[in-house]
C-alpha cells in the first residue's frame, strides 16, 4: 500500500470510529458516570489485578441493573498502577484530563496513593480501598481499607484472653506500614497484660528465614505479629512451619489473605490467624450472595476472592452511597455529604467516619487453605485519622 | 548451646542449597562464558515440575525425571536458537538471555497462573539434631547434596568428557585442532547447566515459595556466589556459596536481616573491585 493511500485509509477509519462512539454516547438518555477504576496488573501487586478488576466488573454490572448512580450509568476505565508513582500519575492523568472521568476508586500502595492525592488536590472524588496504615486525611479522599487500629484493637485482646497470647514477637518488611502497625500493636499488646520480646524489620530481598526464626525460638516468643507481604510472608510461614514452630505459636497476620494463605499451604497454616474486613468465606448473607454472585459471573476457576480485590467492589458501593446522598458527584457537594454515609456490602454494615469506615472485623484462622471466621467484632472504629 | 546448633545447621544448609542452585550458572557462566539471565527460571521450571507431579497425584520423585527432560529440552531448544549464535559475546548473551526469562515467565505465568503454589514436603516433621529440632527434609536434602558433590568432583576430575572441557574452556581452537567436538561438547554443558538449576528447583520446592517470579531470587545470589568464588572451578563454587551463604547466616543472626544483606552486598563490590577473579582464580 502506498503511503498516502495508508494514510487516506487510517483517517477514514478513524472518522468512522468518532462517528461510531458519537453515535453511541448520545443515544443515552444522560452521560454515563465515568469512573476511573486505578488497580495493580503488573509489578509486585499484579497478582491482585484479576480480583481486583473481576470485583469491579461485578459491581458496575449490579449498580447499572439497579439504576446506575443518581440515574446515571457507570462507565469504568481501568488502568495500571503497578509501576512506581511517576507511572501511576500518568495513569491516572489521562483517564482524568483525557477520559473526563467523574471520580477514581484506587487499590495499591501508600506511595501511589500520596502521589495521586497531590495531583487530585481535592477535584475529584477518590476512594482509596485497600488496607494501609491509616492516617489519610485530604479533601475529596475516602478511605475504605482496614487500618491497624482496626484490625488490632479488638483482636489482640482476644487472642490474649482465648489463645494465651503474652510474648509478641512482631516482624514486618521494612516500610511504613509494618512500622505503624506495629506501633499501634504495642499500645493493645500492653494494655492486654502482654509484652513485646522481639521487633525486627526484613529488607524486601529477604528470601531466607532462619536467622528470623531462631531469633523468635529464643525469644520465648508465643504470639508473632505477621506484617510481612506477599512471597516475604509466604517463604517467613512456610518456614516458621516446617520448623515446627506453629505447634506451640500462633501467628496473626494482618495482610495474610486468601493468595498468600495458598501460597503458605496447608501443612503450614496450623494456628495461623488473619484479621480483616473481608474473607472469602465469610458466614453471612451478603457475603454469601457476593461470593455466589462473582461465581456465577467469571466462574469456578475465577481468580480467588480476597479482602483486597473485593475491596474495589465495596469502592464503587461507597462512590454510589456518597454521590446519591450528596445528589451530585461534584468534590464540595460530596464533602458536606460524606460524613456519616452509610452502606451495606458484603462485609457487612459500615458508616464513614472522618473520611474512613466503621466496620465489621473478621478474625479468621487458617483451616488448610481456607480461612474460617471464629470471631466477628460489630463496628469497629478506624480510629483518629484526621489530627 | 541449642542458638549456636540451631545457627550452625543454618549455616550448612543455606551454604549447601546456594551451592546447588548456583552450581548451573557455574557451569554456564563459568565455562561457557553466557551470563545466564534465564537461570532463576529454569530453577521455577523445576519447582512447577514438582507442582504438575503433585497435581497429579503422584509422588515427589517423579518431578526428578519431568524436571529434567523439561529444562534439558527448553535449554536444548534455547541453545539451538539463540545462545550457539552468541559464544564469546558476553553482553549480547546477556540480554538475550534476559529476553528468554520474561518469556519463560510469562509463559508459566499463562499456563499456571500468577498466584502462589503450595508444594507439600515429602518428609514433614522435624528431627532432633545436636539437641535441636530441625526439618527433616533439610536433612536429607544436605547429606543428598553433599554426596552429589562428591560424585560429581570425582567424575569431573577423572572423566574424559570432564577433561575434554577443560581442553575446551582454556583453549576452544586447540581442542577443535585435535578433534574434540566443541559445539556439541558447549551445547552438552549448556544443557547440564540448566537441568542442574531445574534439578535445585525440585530440591527446594517444598520449602520456598513457588510462583513465576520466584527465579530472580536464584540468580542474584548465584551470581554474588560466583562473582566471590571465582569462575571456572568446583572448588570456586564451593567457596563462593561458603562465604556468601554463611556471611549471611552469621551476621543476621548476631545483627539483623538487613545487616546480613548489607554484608553480601558489600562482599560482591569489594570483589568485583579488587579481586575480579574470585577467591579461587581459574588456572
Amino acid at each position: 500500500m502506498k503511503r498516502r493511500t495508508l494514510l487516506r485509509t487510517l483517517a477514514g477509519a478513524a472518522a468512522f470510529a468518532a462517528a461510531l462512539t458519537v453515535s453511541a454516547t448520545s443515544g443515552l438518555a444522560d452521560d454515563p458516570v465515568k469512573v476511573g477504576i486505578l488497580i495493580p496488573q503488573s509489578g509486585p501487586a499484579g497478582l491482585f489485578g484479576p480480583s481486583s478488576q473481576n470485583s469491579a466488573e461485578l459491581a458496575v454490572a449490579e449498580i447499572n441493573g439497579d439504576g446506575g448512580i443518581l440515574g446515571r450509568m457507570v462507565e469504568p476505565f481501568y488502568a495500571d498502577v503497578g509501576g512506581p508513582p511517576s507511572d501511576a500519575i500518568q495513569a491516572a492523568l489521562k483517564l482524568w484530563k483525557g477520559e473526563k472521568v467523574d471520580a477514581f476508586i484506587g487499590m495499591h500502595d501508600s506511595a501511589v496513593r500520596g502521589a495521586l492525592v497531590n495531583l487530585f488536590k481535592g477535584q475529584v472524588p477518590y476512594i482509596y480501598t485497600p488496607v494501609y496504615e491509616g492516617g489519610e486525611c485530604a479533601d475529596g479522599v475516602y478511605v475504605l481499607g482496614e487500618t491497624p487500629s482496626q484490625q488490632l484493637e479488638p483482636v489482640i485482646p482476644w487472642l490474649a484472653e482465648n489463645k494465651g497470647a503474652s510474648k509478641w514477637y512482631l516482624i514486618g518488611n521494612d516500610y511504613n506500614w509494618p512500622r505503624d502497625t506495629n506501633t499501634a500493636a504495642k499500645a493493645y499488646i500492653e494494655a492486654s497484660g502482654g509484652t513485646v520480646v522481639g521487633e525486627e524489620y526484613l529488607p524486601f530481598t529477604a528470601d531466607n528465614f532462619d536467622s528470623n526464626l531462631a531469633k523468635i525460638k529464643e525469644s520465648g516468643a508465643d504470639a508473632v505479629l505477621i506484617t510481612l507481604v506477599g512471597g516475604a510472608s509466604v517463604g517467613f510461614n512456610r518456614a516458621f512451619g516446617s520448623f515446627g514452630l506453629s505447634d506451640d505459636v500462633i501467628r496473626i497476620g494482618t495482610l495474610i489473605e486468601e493468595n498468600t494463605l495458598a501460597g503458605i499451604g496447608a501443612e503450614n497454616s496450623k494456628n495461623l490467624y488473619s484479621s480483616a474486613g473481608y474473607f472469602a468465606n465469610i458466614d453471612t448473607e451478603p457475603a454469601k450472595a457476593f461470593a455466589d454472585a462473582y461465581k456465577a459471573k467469571f466462574g469456578d476457576d475465577a481468580p480467588v476472592l480476597n479482602s483486597l480485590g473485593e475491596s474495589v467492589y465495596d469502592g464503587l458501593l461507597l462512590l454510589k452511597a456518597i454521590a446519591e446522598k450528596a445528589g451530585s458527584l461534584d468534590v464540595a457537594a460530596m464533602e458536606n455529604a460524606a460524613e456519616g454515609v452509610g452502606y451495606s456490602g458484603p462485609r457487612g454494615d459500615a458508616t464513614l467516619e472522618q473520611r474512613h469506615t466503621t466496620k465489621d472485623i473478621y478474625l479468621a484462622e487458617a483451616n488448610g487453605v481456607d480461612f474460617a471466621v471464629v470471631e466477628t467484632f460489630g463496628s469497629v472504629g478506624a480510629g483518629d485519622n484526621c489530627q | 548451646m541449642d542458638l549456636v546448633a540451631l545457627q550452625g545447621l543454618n549455616f550448612v544448609y543455606i551454604s549447601l542449597t546456594l551451592a546447588l542452585v548456583a552450581l548451573g550458572l557455574a557451569v554456564v557462566f563459568g565455562l561457557l562464558g553466557v551470563m545466564n539471565m534465564a537461570h532463576g527460571e529454569f530453577v521455577m521450571l523445576g519447582a512447577y515440575s514438582v507442582l504438575v507431579v503433585q497435581n497429579a497425584g503422584l509422588p515427589f520423585l517423579a518431578a526428578l525425571p519431568l524436571a529434567l527432560a523439561l529444562c534439558a529440552a527448553v535449554g536444548w531448544l534455547l541453545e539451538f536458537l539463540v545462545i550457539r549464535h552468541l559464544y564469546r559475546r558476553p553482553f549480547d548473551t546477556l540480554l538475550a538471555t534476559w529476553g528468554l526469562a520474561i518469556l519463560i515467565r510469562e509463559i508459566v505465568e499463562a499456563s499456571f497462573g500468577r498466584d502462589y503454589k503450595s508444594i507439600d514436603q515429602s518428609l514433614p516433621g522435624t528431627v532432633d539434631m545436636f539437641g535441636v529440632d530441625y526439618p527433616a527434609y533439610r536433612i536429607v536434602l544436605m547429606a543428598l547434596i553433599v554426596v552429589f558433590f562428591i560424585g560429581l568432583l570425582v567424575w569431573y576430575s577423572r572423566s574424559n568428557t570432564g577433561a575434554r572441557i577443560k581442553a575446551m574452556v582454556s583453549n576452544p581452537a586447540l581442542a577443535t585442532a585435535v578433534g574434540i567436538n566443541t559445539a556439541l561438547l558447549a551445547r552438552g554443558a549448556f544443557i547440564f547447566g540448566v537441568c542442574m538449576a531445574g534439578l535445585a528447583g525440585v530440591a527446594l520446592s517444598p520449602l520456598v515459595r513457588v510462583e513465576p517470579y520466584m527465579g530472580l531470587d536464584y540468580l542474584l545470589s548465584s551470581f554474588f556466589i560466583l562473582v566471590v568464588g571465582g569462575l571456572g572451578s568446583l572448588a570456586g563454587l564451593l567457596v563462593g556459596s561458603t562465604v556468601i551463604g554463611g556471611s549471611d547466616a552469621i551476621v543476621s543472626a548476631i545483627t539483623s536481616k538487613t545487616g546480613g544483606y548489607m554484608t553480601v552486598l558489600v562482599i560482591s563490590i569489594l570483589f568485583l573491585w579488587l579481586r575480579p577473579n574470585g577467591i579461587v582464580a581459574r588456572d
